[in-house]
């Protein structure tokens, strides 16, 4: 059962993040896009912390919080946007839907830790 | 990147076997941001067949290589390079151009002519006006994006050039599109599998590298790189206000040759049309095969799917005029 869960399409950030995260003694699954977070969240009730990216094939990050929140019915989940966008329009519609933090990559794990670690209290 | 470096620069070949002109060009060039390039005339063919990146060809008309001269020589090289424009140097009194050999030429002029030559190369290699600010700022995107992706290497730009070929660099290559008011095309990122390789290797340790499924581990990486820079290059350069910014997500499309690999991002699977052609009325003999594959990487909601109605009745009107 994972505290935190990684959603990446990239292969690359999954295995960075979760590696990192493992490695701080935190216990991480993940998801490969969108889609993929919705279902493993749902079957997860232990997840804290959602780190998500925004461009992924078949359900982009954004459409999955407004899932998690809408369908889910989830509103206590942290969720944390770790992507290459910088848009205000997208960060206003990430807060609107309650992403609690908006991180630009590349990750660089040491400064967020922990916030990370707070989340998942 | 400082403001020099971020001149855009032009290779062109200079084909000149007269000193005193090679030095006129050799002028004109530098004044024109243009690196002149030379080469021996019997290594000419060989240095155009291969992946060399170019802007253009300097050819004047008394040059000599594999037996041409003048405008036969032109024929054959836009035979080989057809998309380099050549521009070549008249030798006074020389005879008359033929209409076959004025279409190979993009520019001909006298001896001592650099104005008309100045205005054909702005016109064949400088049409597009790249701002400094932005040529600038690629690099600089691009060199932290590099630095993020690959932890503890030292990243060195070139100055930035510009090539009319249409040549893959290496084996491995990403698309991923770009779009603003001000743009609409593609950033590509071109490497050779064995120094991506390197680069991971550098960096998780050979053992790692080869534990993962190496093969899609490597295009996942280059596929991110990719990612990290055309987020930076959108957060720096378009618009947030941009109406024409497009709504929908994008990934970058990898293609790695060596492995007949292209990957969209996803594992979502293809659907598949195979075509056989036969090339003449027996259907004998092999077939020429035609494979067609679709992939809903970016999103799929078979749901909401509806023919058009008039669609499916112009597959038996195609070709009818339609008059309003």
């Amino acid at each position: 059962m994972a505290q935190i869960l990684v959603v990446d399409d990239s292969s690359t950030v999954r295995d960075e993040v979760a590696g990192f995260l493992k490695k701080a003694g935190l216990d991480v699954s993940t998801a490969v896009d969108g889609r993929d977070g919705l279902a493993k969240l749902k079957a997860d009730p232990r997840i804290k912390l959602v780190i998500s990216d925004v461009n992924m094939p078949n359900m982009d990050g954004l459409t999955m919080v407004e899932k998690i929140r809408g369908e889910l019915g989830n509103k206590t989940v942290n969720i944390v946007m770790l992507t290459t966008e910088n848009s205000p329009v997208m960060k206003e519609r990430g807060k609107a839907g309650g992403v609690k933090g908006w991180i630009v990559k590349p990750f660089k794990g040491d400064a967020v830790l922990p916030t990370f670690k707070k989340l998942c209290e | 990147m400082d403001s020099q470096q971020a001149k855009v620069q032009v290779k062109v070949l200079v084909l000149e076997g007269d000193a005193q002109h090679a030095e006129v060009l050799r002028e004109f060039c530098e004044s024109k941001n243009l690196v002149a390039l030379t080469v021996q005339p019997e290594s000419l063919v060989q240095v155009l067949r291969s992946s060399i990146d170019l802007g253009a060809l300097f050819l004047a008309e008394d040059y000599q290589s594999h037996g041409h001269q003048g405008p036969a020589l032109a024929q054959e090289l836009h035979r080989i390079r057809p998309e380099l424009p050549i521009l070549m140097r008249r030798v006074p009194g020389g005879p008359e151009l033929s209409a076959s050999h004025l279409r190979v030429l993009r520019h001909h002029y006298q001896p001592g002519d650099t104005e008309s030559l100045a205005q054909a190369v702005r016109e064949c290699l400088f049409s597009l006006v790249y701002p400094e600010s932005l040529v600038r700022g690629i690099g600089e995107v691009t060199k932290e994006a590099l630095r993020g992706q690959f932890r503890d290497v030292s990243v060195m730009a070139e100055s930035p050039f510009i090539v009319r070929d249409r040549i893959i660099f290496g084996e491995v290559y990403s698309l991923i599109p770009l779009e603003a008011s001000w743009c609409r095309g593609y950033m590509m990122l071109q490497m050779e599998e064995a120094g991506l390789r390197r680069l991971m290797m550098h960096q998780l340790g050979e053992i790692e590298v080869e534990q993962r499924d190496s093969i899609r581990a490597i295009n996942n990486v280059f596929a991110e790189t990719t990612n990290l820079i055309w987020g930076a290059f959108k957060n720096r350069f378009i618009s947030y206000d941009d109406a024409s910014l497009s709504k929908f997500t994008q990934v970058p499309i990898v293609i790695n040759h060596p492995q007949h690999y292209i990957s969209f991002g996803s594992e979502d699977p293809q659907l598949c049309f195979r075509y056989h052609l036969f090339d003449n009325p027996f259907e004998q003999g092999e077939p020429i095969e035609v494979h067609q594959r679709f992939v809903f990487n970016l999103s799929w909601s078979p749901e909401l799917f509806r023919e058009n109605e008039s669609s499916v009745d112009s597959l038996f009107a195609s070709g009818d005029l339609e008059l309003f």
